[in-house]
């Protein structure tokens, strides 16, 4: 009895160990970041700010170079996410419907931009876009973030669809459902898991994008990120601007997160990745 | 028989043309206009790709590149698999370590970069802490050994393995390790011989993509890392800012290579130790 005791308190202490790890791993710099945001300075040694301010929080709301980049990045990340799923689902339909000759081939394509380091692409896809007057432009930004997210997209999409028992379908068809009421009634119900992954991860993919958008946008296009960088790289770092542009990038990217984390399965994005 | 090839070619059409033009010709024409051919060439020739080797600056870069993505992932791999051997086990707090932990998936990796300068930077918050007891951190923000990008690194890889190497662990059935446990092997030896082999593809899944991303890392080395050596990435979008392709495309081909020859080596080394292959799920 004694041993049984004790190995479950040692568990317990072990699990309590690892949450404490993960909470001050989590909001030790978020709480830092949140802190500046709001500081009216803030100077060693003080653990604490010296006063606080929402100076920097209203700099922000009128300060039109920030303002015009959150709504670049919404309306990239919309716009990538819509196209990405439309590009993806025919191809990983097919990916995970049919058999034919030079499959394994087409797979290895779609998964190799995964084992080329994105920057590669990046600057030569950016050569491209230079001569076709794409760089610079929203489109052009939104074309190389669409090429970042396909790859994982198709094959979430791909390996959510293979899941889909194809008895099941058959069944409904010999009991006499038609096409449509087995898309409907089969079809989306069962990919909707898949859907929401590939969706979800297709959209922090874009709204967290940075390499590719500043070799192809910046200093025309700004995003957030892009926007970030210039001000975190740029001589005079100020670190309260800093960080309220760090909280408005995590804003939307956290709701969403937290809205589709209680709907979503873990093994569906697991299984998506965990092939190669 | 005809009209199902169509449909097949229409349906492949979308994704397959759109990473052709995006990933392929591009990739192509980088690595052919490493040896000076195509559009932005002047014929043949092994000088840019035998620069890289020559130059001290491309030369260090090369090494730093894969420093920077070799150090966190192998380190990521230390916190990553006993993290998801935690999560498979039910205690109390689970779900709530199992929502948290992914947090930092969805944090960009400037942040990333941006919470360790507040953090670590020499004034920062953690040397103000050590202030209280009379310590200094010293200097692991563009430090030589880029300990600082290799923090903001690892805080965004640890999740991103985890969650992989859960799922692949999730995915071997109770039952197996229940019946090496009856027959006699200790808990380390069923980890040893029976776990871990059969989570080892989704564990190679997840070193390999690590990796990969890492390799090409640039807001973390250009905001935390020192002045010199700069990675190749960084190298890379200088050149791409001044307008020399040929540099571009030889850093850009020799980055590839360096890639491939990584990964195959750890295919080699990790098919060695647990006889790939044969250690392959179902799933």
């Amino acid at each position: 009895m004694m041993l049984i005791h004790s190995i479950r308190s040692r568990g317990l202490f072990l699990s309590l160990a690892a949450l404490i790890c993960v909470l001050l791993m989590l909001g030790l710099p978020f709480g830092i970041i949140v802190l500046w945001s709001v500081s009216d300075g803030w100077f060693p040694p003080n653990l604490l700010p010296d006063g606080y301010t929402a100076r920097h929080w209203l700099m922000f709301l009128s300060d039109p170079s920030l303002t015009s980049a959150v709504i670049n990045s919404l309306v990239i990340t919309v716009v990538v996410t819509v196209a990405t799923m439309i590009i993806a689902m025919p191809t990983a339909w097919a990916l995970a419907r049919y058999d034919f000759a030079l499959k394994r081939l087409v797979e290895i394509f779609v998964l190799a931009p995964l084992i080329v380091p994105g920057i590669v692409v990046a600057v030569g896809l950016g050569r491209v876009f230079l001569k076709l007057d794409l760089a610079y432009t929203m489109l052009g930004v939104i074309i190389i973030q669409v090429a970042g997210v396909l790859p994982m997209t198709i094959r979430i999409l791909a390996s959510g669809f293979e899941a889909i028992p194809a008895d099941l379908i058959a069944a409904a068809r010999t009991l006499g459902a038609n096409r449509i009421a087995v898309t409907r009634h089969i079809l989306i119900p069962l990919s909707i898991p898949a859907m929401l992954a590939a969706g979800l991860l297709s959209f922090i993919g874009s709204f967290e994008e940075f390499e590719r958008t500043f070799i192809v946008g910046a200093p025309i296009v700004h995003t957030l990120t892009t926007r970030l960088y210039i001000n975190l790289s740029g001589a005079g770092l100020v670190v309260p601007v800093a960080s309220v542009v760090c909280l408005i990038l995590l804003l939307p990217v956290f709701l969403i997160f937290m809205l589709t984390s209680r709907i979503m399965r873990d093994d569906v994005m697991a299984a998506g990745m965990g092939k190669l | 028989m005809r009209g199902d090839r169509l449909h097949l070619f229409l349906l492949l059409l979308p994704g397959i043309g759109v990473l052709v033009a995006t990933f392929g010709l591009p990739l192509f024409w980088a690595v052919v206009g490493a040896f000076g051919l195509g559009a932005d060439g002047t014929g043949f020739t092994l000088t840019p790709l035998a620069d890289i080797f020559a130059e001290a600056k491309y030369r260090k870069g090369l090494m730093m590149s894969l420093y920077y993505a070799i150090a966190p992932t192998t380190l990521t791999l230390f916190v990553a698999i006993p993290l998801a051997l935690l999560l498979q086990k039910s205690f109390i707090g689970r779900k709530l370590l199992n929502g948290l932990y992914k947090l930092p998936l969805a944090v960009p990796a400037i942040v990333a970069a941006f919470m360790v300068l507040t953090l670590f930077e020499q004034g920062g918050f953690v040397d103000r802490l050590l202030m209280l007891g009379g310590w200094s951190i010293g200097k692991i923000v563009r430090d030589p050994l880029g300990i600082g990008v290799i923090l903001a690194t690892l805080w965004k890889d640890v999740p991103f393995m985890t969650l992989i190497i859960a799922g692949a662990f999730g995915a071997i059935p109770g039952d197996t390790v229940h019946a090496a446990r009856s027959l006699g092997a200790t808990r380390l030896r069923a980890f040893w011989a029976v776990q871990l082999p059969l989570a080892m593809p989704g564990i190679t899944a997840a070193t390999l993509l690590c990796f990969v991303k890492s390799l090409g890392n640039f807001a973390a080395p250009s905001l935390l890392g020192p002045a010199y050596p700069l990675p190749l990435s960084i190298l890379m979008y200088d050149s791409y800012r001044d307008g020399d392709w040929m540099a571009i495309y030889a850093m850009g081909t020799v980055l590839i290579l360096a890639a491939f020859v990584v990964l195959a080596a750890y295919y080699t080394l990790t098919a060695a130790a647990f006889g790939a292959g044969k250690a392959t799920t179902s799933r």
